[in-house]
């Protein structure tokens, strides 16, 4: 796909730029590629450990008790095995900062190339994108959310799960967000955008809706935008960072690109798991949904005093 | 040797995740060598993969931490049941980010306390009380110290008096000094401009004549003429406005003549009828005033222009003589200050900053002399 797109476009001089970017991703992967073995290595040797400190338990399973000899020898096991883990997940976390770095600089090149408006019509622009690829679209971004994996004594930062975004937070241009605009006919409504631009003197973002290009450009007050959240929480580890149930928030209707009002009924079990949600629904009898899934990635909390 | 049942130990399962089974595509990129590296859409998908081994390897690590810090307590203070509870107690006090589970794990495999944690607590005796204030000594020390601001407060306010004079200070000081070598530029007084009626006066004529010329020339576009103010410039304005302030003056003051003329005339008057002649010292004046007399007699409308100045050089005359007499004194006609209220009131002022600066700057000399 990314070798397609560089025929095309070689011969004016934003190729020129393009093909730095190439490189660097390039570099960038072989980096990752590295890393990984690493990992691999790191893990193999703290496998080692790891076996004996399953051996040292059965033993002492075994014969009943716990003897000094042991228990110095446990205590030094697991100092080594901590260290193994400290070592594994620092390589670990360097490989996936080099991911999120590689998938950065790609979306600073998709934004770059839509600005400059040189893809073609078979890249995926909004324009000619049908409902299935945009659904899939939706659904890939929801997956590759990052997952926050605090070392012991972190905090999950602001727009991790369910934690709000700081007062003074400003969205970048290319983050996702919902936004509330009114319709033609006068309606309000919650719909998935992306942020193209912030301005400082009139504290408006410029939005687009994330689903067809030619719908109009919003502007609207900071308070119209609640900012998606950036990383997934680990139920096993920030159980604190998700919606708890019961809770009020505003969810993306399954195969839609607005956000409605809706109940938590369950929160994720695993950090892969998505919400389970009960949309507000005055056509079912007791005025809720069914229970639905929906992503972290597009559960914010809400804020509306009332249903408009 | 305590009992296996006496281990507050875990034993857990220490297995690493296994990456065949759950990670392939982590696993298929370690078996390719480095020249066919990874494509940018496996990203996602080893994404995913290695947020599975990171967060599996951060919980191995929690527990390991969790296990040796049991160990270590246990190993301390080997062999009172207390104390192990107070060990478990200080691990789920401390940590609450360990998550759920493990808390669940440690309370259920203790096989000491009655129940779950919160209940345990309570059921302790005084001794070990005392045992767990040392345990939980560091959560309440942490009040205690901000309590003691007080007099940290105190001597952070009086700081700036007591602090040592830096150098910092010194130039400061230095800075200040100079600013007053520059005040003579300030104590100018510009020349009196023009008096304002006259400035707006012109100001209004200049703006009838934009208008003007702004209404001929929408009128009579096509044929390119303009008003008969148009053609004036400035000076023309000067001159009309001159006009009509000669104009002006001549009513109001009902008398051609200077003031001191105007005065001697009524001093010398005894009746209505002005004869002036008759005890006036200044012969030679005589042939003047009596053609300003004829001036003044004959009606007002002509010649206006002409008596001016001629009234103006008697008034000088007139007082020369007067001051030569001995009859008024030699008045220092202090310039226009005296007439100048405003002029009188900055000068005042001025001289007021003046003594001002010079004593605040003896100040300030003082100040770094010390």
């Amino acid at each position: 796909m990314e070798r397609k797109m560089q025929k095309r476009v070689l011969c004016t001089p934003y190729a020129m730029a393009l093909v730095s970017a190439d490189s660097r991703i390039a570099e960038l992967l072989t980096e990752l590629h590295q890393l990984i073995k690493q990992t691999q290595e790191e893990r193999s040797r703290s496998e080692h450990n790891l076996v004996n400190i399953q051996k040292t338990h059965e033993r002492m399973q075994t014969e009943n008790k716990i003897s000094p000899y042991y228990r110095t020898k446990l205590r030094g096991l697991y100092t080594t095995a901590k260290a193994d883990a400290e070592a594994e997940c620092n390589i670990l976390r360097k490989a996936l900062d080099k991911i999120a770095e590689i998938k950065s600089l790609l979306e600073e090149r998709r934004i770059a190339a839509k600005i400059a408006g040189l893809y073609n019509d078979s890249e995926p622009p909004r324009k000619t994108m049908r409902r299935g690829v945009l659904m899939t679209l939706l659904q890939q971004s929801a997956m590759t959310l990052p997952l926050w994996i605090g070392k012991p004594g972190d905090k999950p930062p602001p727009l991790c799960g369910a934690i709000p975004a700081s007062g003074d937070y400003v969205a970048k241009p290319g983050d996702k967000v919902a936004a509330r605009v009114k319709a033609v006919d006068g309606d309000e409504q919650w719909i998935l955008a992306e942020v193209v631009s912030y301005s400082h003197a009139t504290n408006k973002y410029e939005v687009d809706d994330i689903d067809e290009e030619g719908k109009e450009r919003h502007t609207l007050s900071r308070r119209r935008i609640i900012p998606l959240p950036q990383w997934k929480a680990n139920p096993e580890t920030d159980p604190e960072a998700l919606f708890q149930k019961e809770q009020l928030v505003l969810a993306l209707y399954p195969q839609t690109t607005c956000f409605y009002r809706a109940l938590i009924h369950t929160p994720p079990q695993r950090p892969q798991d998505d919400y389970s949600v009960l949309f507000e629904d005055t056509s079912y009898a007791d005025g809720y949904s069914p229970p639905l899934n929906v992503a972290q990635r597009y559960v914010v909390a809400c804020k509306e005093p009332k249903k408009k | 040797m305590s009992e296996l049942k006496d281990c507050p130990l875990q034993f857990h399962d220490f297995k690493s995740v296994d990456h065949l089974k759950v990670c392939p595509r982590y696993t298929a990129v370690l078996a390719r060598s480095e020249d066919d590296g990874i494509g940018i859409e496996e990203l996602d998908t080893l994404q995913l993969e290695l947020e599975t081994l990171l967060s599996s390897a951060s919980r191995r690590l929690r527990v390991l931490e969790a296990e040796t810090q049991i160990l270590t307590d246990w190993q301390d203070k080997k062999g009172d049941r207390r104390f192990l509870k107070l060990g478990r107690d200080h691990e789920l006090g401390a940590p609450p980010k360990h998550g759920k589970p493990k808390k669940q794990k440690l309370e259920g495999k203790a096989g000491h306390g009655p129940g779950p944690g919160p209940g345990r607590p309570k059921s302790k005796n005084l001794q070990p009380k005392i045992q767990e204030y040392e345990f939980t000594d560091d959560p309440i020390d942490v009040p205690r110290i901000p309590k003691n601001d007080a007099p940290n407060r105190f001597w952070a306010s009086v700081e700036p008096y007591c602090a040592d004079i830096t150098s910092e200070e010194v130039r400061t000081l230095e800075e200040l000094l100079k600013p007053p070598e520059d005040e003579a530029e300030h104590y100018k007084i510009p020349p009196l401009g023009k008096h304002y009626s006259q400035r707006w006066a012109q100001e209004d004529l200049l703006e009838e004549q934009k208008d003007g010329a702004r209404a001929a020339a929408v009128a009579d576009k096509k044929k390119g003429l303009m008003g008969p103010l148009t053609e004036l410039d400035t000076k023309d304005v000067d001159a009309l406005l001159k006009k009509s302030e000669a104009q002006h003056e001549q009513p109001e003051d009902g008398c051609p003549f200077g003031a001191l003329t105007q005065r001697l005339l009524q001093a010398l008057v005894e009746e209505n009828i002005i004869s002036p002649m008759e005890d006036s010292p200044i012969p030679d004046m005589s042939g003047k005033e009596s053609g300003a007399d004829g001036a003044s007699t004959s009606p007002r409308n002509q010649n206006k222009p002409f008596s001016v100045p001629h009234t103006k050089s008697l008034e000088s005359r007139i007082k020369e003589e007067l001051i030569a007499q001995g009859l008024l004194e030699s008045e220092d006609r202090p310039a226009e200050d005296s007439e100048d209220e405003v002029l009188a009131e900055l000068r005042k002022r001025q001289a007021e900053l003046k003594a001002l600066s010079a004593h605040n700057r003896t100040k300030k000399h003082d100040l770094l002399r010390l």
